[in-house]
């Protein structure tokens, strides 16, 4: 233990002595300390080597310093959010219908109001899947595409909000088409989580998305009339052509690996 | 906090080799001194704690894999016995079995009698393969002498990565980039088999052994120089050889032996490396036995000058089976894979030479010392060399009976032969 003590002071010397930097120091004595229960457990009896062997284990403890104190600072924050995001959801959800009464008594468009309610509650919803989405992306990789439904389902939640709002809202104007406007929308957020991500397959969900996209783009440029439902189906054949575009940009990106010759040495 | 480590590319190939091979690697070690117990005690728990793989369960969920490190006691990984017959009891201890799911990956034990020590490991090829255990030998040889020397501690043991695509380490970002792309599976079949009795459960592992002498060593490198041959290669035409002979193959018979190469030979530094495996097969074809055993050479070397020209040698296939392990769960991907792959039937590997002054235990050299592979389940088998002061070691690791016991034995007289004539 003393020797433990000794070896974090002076590997430590430097650091500005505030609690930080105290419970950093803690952090490393305790799991040291554990460190060397394993190994007396084990059948390691000499002290010194004891020491030395776990100091051999935190090479670069000042060093190490600034990336405990973010990562201390990121732990306080999420201990804080889990109190205010209950209380905060609460809060807002008093808000909401504050302000859901008292705009509906003002202005008496009770049969538009209610849109204040379901916008905020697809707000809280999407708020909170949020860190759900952010928790998942921590965990092992098998959970990511549980973050990928997630992230598709927040799109069309809010693709939902946009349809209604505009039903509402705009009723004069064509509003179905913001439904495939949010499949495309959601394919688009998983493809950059895909890519961002490096998930496995991200080329292939690349492939499959890009007709769709098109498919959805000829959807909605045909119902607000910028282009005929009878000619405008090329835009589909785009999604394939653009396929084709990537796959090749694939093969010239790979050609030089392909090409590429040993040069023989007799 | 239930610690874990991911397990690689090679870790899972190992796994799957469980139908071919029991997957433990050999290492004996004469002294002709009693090493201080307490010392050897103390550097094997630090080598333990510098490598958590030899002290971890390989878990298989069916759905992935990984090393779960477990808490150990050295009584466990190292005991000390006095036996009245060494050798039975070295050759016992070296052919057990350490599951994948056990608790320790290595075991070491130190026989003593007369004043003399002979210390013997067994590890799971899983956690690393000969190259790295020869090395591992060495740290710990060498941490053992300056910790009994001058009490310094224990801890000089390489950590790091334990990445199968570390051997692309070596190549220019070009190179790296085509290596990454050699999906082309090379694994040819072959049918000839080593002629061994049909699989019995009361068939028990053995490891033959048989050595040449200095004077054959010498000359085997002289010859080797006039041949144009190295030595790895005269032991393979005369492996080539003995094996017509043995199993009776017709002379016109194409024949294969896979023949292990190290992977490090791509990399430009090992320092920063973890124990791991980095082994993969040449395999060295010959089209006829030929007239005699001079002209099996030559085919030999032909066959081996054709992969030593190969920039790439030994990493085709590599990221088809990181890709094959990637795209699918654990168990999927092992069926998968073993569609594609074939288990070399016959295979070498020679691990080459072993330096006395690397194995020092406090100044003592060992006055013998001998490393094997696996032990192979029939109708595989694996042929080891190693050389230790200019004396060759060829051994086969088998689980057989006494037949398969004077078959190996029958084989190795056969080589002797053969390597006789070659040195005429």
């Amino acid at each position: 233990m003393k020797n433990f003590i000794e070896y974090i002071e002076t590997s430590c010397a430097g650091l500005k002595d505030n609690h930080m930097a105290y419970l950093y120091k803690k952090k490393i004595l305790d799991e040291m300390t554990d460190r060397a229960n394993e190994m007396t457990h084990a059948g390691l009896k000499d002290e010194k080597v004891l020491a030395d062997l776990i100091a051999s284990e935190y090479p670069d403890l000042k060093g190490n310093f600034a990336k405990f104190e973010k990562e201390e600072r990121k732990r306080r924050l999420s201990k804080l959010l889990k109190v205010v995001l209950p209380i905060g959801g609460l809060i807002f959800f008093v808000l909401m219908f504050v302000a859901y009464f008292s705009i509906s008594n003002a202005t008496k468009a009770w049969d538009k109001t209610w849109l204040i309610i379901v916008g905020g509650i697809f707000a809280m919803i999407i708020f909170y899947t949020s860190f759900g989405i952010k928790k998942l992306c921590h965990m092992r990789r098998i959970f990511h595409p549980i973050a990928r439904v997630l992230i598709a389902g927040c799109v069309m939640i809010f693709t939902v909000f946009v349809f209604l709002f505009w039903l509402i809202m705009i009723p004069e104007l064509v509003f179905w088409p913001i439904l495939p406007g949010g499949i495309i929308l959601a394919l688009v957020c998983d493809l950059v989580f895909a890519f961002a991500t490096r998930q496995k397959f991200r080329t292939i969900s690349l492939f499959v998305y890009m007709p769709i996209m098109a498919t959805m783009l000829y959807i909605i440029l045909a119902a607000y009339n910028v282009i005929s439902w009878l000619t405008g189906w090329p835009i589909i054949l785009l999604g394939l052509v653009a396929d084709l575009i990537f796959i090749l940009s694939i093969v010239v990106g790979n050609m030089k690996y392909f090409m590429y010759k040993q040069e023989v040495e007799d | 906090m239930e610690r874990r480590l991911t397990a690689e590319l090679w870790d899972k190939m190992h796994y799957l080799f469980r139908d071919f091979n029991d997957r433990m690697v050999h290492v004996e070690l004469n002294y002709d001194f009693i090493p201080d117990i307490e010392a050897l005690k103390t550097v094997i728990i630090c080598a333990f704690e510098k490598a958590p793989v030899l002290h971890s369960k390989f878990v298989d969920t069916k759905l992935s894999t990984h090393w779960e490190v477990k808490p150990y006691d050295i009584d466990d990984v190292f005991s000390v016995a006095y036996p009245e017959n060494v050798q039975d009891a070295v050759d016992e201890f070296l052919t057990q079995y350490i599951a994948p799911n056990a608790d320790i990956q290595m075991k070491i034990a130190l026989f003593i009698k007369d004043g003399k020590s002979t210390l013997c490991m067994v590890e799971n090829h899983m956690c690393m393969d000969g190259g790295d255990l020869k090395y591992f030998l060495q740290a710990f040889c060498e941490n053992y002498s300056k910790y009994v020397a001058d009490g310094i501690s224990p801890v000089e043991f390489r950590t790091g990565s334990r990445s199968y695509d570390d051997v692309y380490s070596g190549f220019s970002k070009t190179e790296a980039g085509v290596a990454q792309r050699l999906f082309k599976n090379i694994n040819a079949k072959d049918n000839h088999k080593f002629p061994l009795t049909p699989n019995n459960i009361r068939d028990k592992s053995f490891i033959a052994r048989k050595k040449f002498s200095e004077e054959t060593f010498a000359k085997l490198k002289a010859k080797g120089k006039e041949l144009g041959a190295t030595i790895n290669e005269l032991l393979l035409a005369s492996y080539f050889y003995s094996v017509y002979e043995l199993a009776g193959y017709p002379k016109t018979d194409k024949v294969m032996i896979s023949n292990a190469i190290d992977l490090r030979r791509h990399m430009d530094n090992v320092e920063d490396k973890g124990f791991t495996n980095h082994t993969s097969w040449m395999q060295c074809a010959i089209p006829e036995r030929g007239r005699d055993i001079f002209e099996t050479i030559q085919y030999v070397v032909r066959s081996s000058n054709k992969f030593k020209k190969d920039k790439f040698m030994g990493l085709y296939g590599l990221p088809l089976l990181n890709f094959g392990y990637n795209i699918l769960p654990h168990a999927a991907s092992e069926e998968i894979i073993k569609i594609g792959y074939s288990n070399p039937l016959m295979a070498m590997s020679n691990i080459g030479l072993l330096k006395g002054s690397d194995f020092a235990l406090a100044g003592h050299e060992p006055t013998d010392a001998f490393m094997s592979g696996a032990v192979k389940y029939k109708p595989f088998v694996l042929l080891t060399a190693t050389t230790y002061r200019n004396v060759i070691t060829l051994s086969m690791c088998v689980r057989g009976n006494e037949e398969d016991k004077k078959i190996v034995n029958d084989f190795f007289s056969l080589m002797e032969k053969n390597i006789n004539t070659i040195i005429g």
